[in-house]
């Protein structure tokens, strides 16, 4: 099937990143994702803020208000909770601090794991209970 | 939840019965309390919500804007929750699912990732 080709020419280029000093550490390129501990780098395909890790797709609650400030001081882990599309079509992750309970969301990346972004976006079918009585109600 | 017409009482049996609110997009008037007794945060007929508490600091936001629906997140017991963000200042909620929520609406939530999904699904038939 080809893919159709979305236009994005009305879109605010993404905010250049200043990453500040990350607290003494020598490794600047890469993080270790704290749900799976895969060694992740920090350059991803098709954006330009890495915020989950592209295998299981947890991510770390350290931005407070706006992305990329590090001003959070929960440090918690974050799960991946549900997809969201923007109205381009773009799928847009959910992720759930399960520390404070902050919600967040966040562009998928080009590496994501498919599988993953598959059963995440399968799930609220997955289960039969609740699908089936919507279906019937309609 | 939408705009009070009432301040909320001490008694929850009596006038909470017949508290209402105006949603804010729609504008259906409708009661504040779900028919098993559960208070509600967003409109049943179009699910839209509005921002009266801050989740990053706590307490009351002095927002008030409108928040629509824009996920579906599903929690471990099954139940469903729905994700609002607020035209305004993007912050998000999660909010349970009611009984008589628009099912439609929910149904068009749920099914929307698959409906545009960033790359081919036929690679997994193979699996």
């Amino acid at each position: 099937m080809p893919r159709r080709k979305v236009r994005r020419t009305d879109r605010r280029p993404q905010r250049a990143k200043d990453l500040p000093d990350r607290r003494g550490s020598a490794h600047t390129d890469a993080f270790r994702c704290v749900g799976c501990r895969l060694d992740v780098p920090l350059s991803a395909p098709g954006t330009a803020h890495r915020n989950h890790c592209p295998h299981c797709l947890t991510s770390l609650h350290v931005d407070r208000r706006i992305p990329g400030d590090r001003d959070a001081d929960c440090r918690g882990r974050m799960e991946a909770m549900g997809l969201s599309v923007r109205p381009d079509g773009e799928w847009m992750l959910i992720h759930h601090c399960l520390e404070c309970g902050e919600l967040s969301v966040n562009r998928i990346a080009g590496d994501d794991n498919p599988l993953a972004l598959l059963r995440m976006a399968v799930r609220p079918l997955s289960d039969s209970r609740v699908p089936v009585r919507v279906l019937l109600t309609l | 939840m939408s705009t009070t017409n009432s301040s909320s009482s001490s008694n929850p049996s009596g006038f909470l019965r017949t508290e209402t609110f105006t949603c804010v997009w729609c504008g259906l008037a409708v009661t504040a309390l779900t028919p098993d007794g559960h208070r509600r945060n967003h409109c049943p007929s179009c699910l839209h919500s509005c921002h009266v508490l801050d989740q990053v600091d706590g307490g009351p936001s002095e927002c008030q804007s409108r928040m629509t629906p824009i996920s579906i997140a599903v929690l471990r017991n099954g139940d469903w929750m729905v994700i609002h963000r607020c035209v305004r200042c993007d912050e998000l909620t999660a909010n349970r699912a009611q009984v008589d929520d628009n099912q439609l609406i929910l149904m068009r939530l749920a099914v929307r990732p698959l409906a545009q999904p960033p790359f081919p699904l036929e690679a997994f038939g193979a699996l």
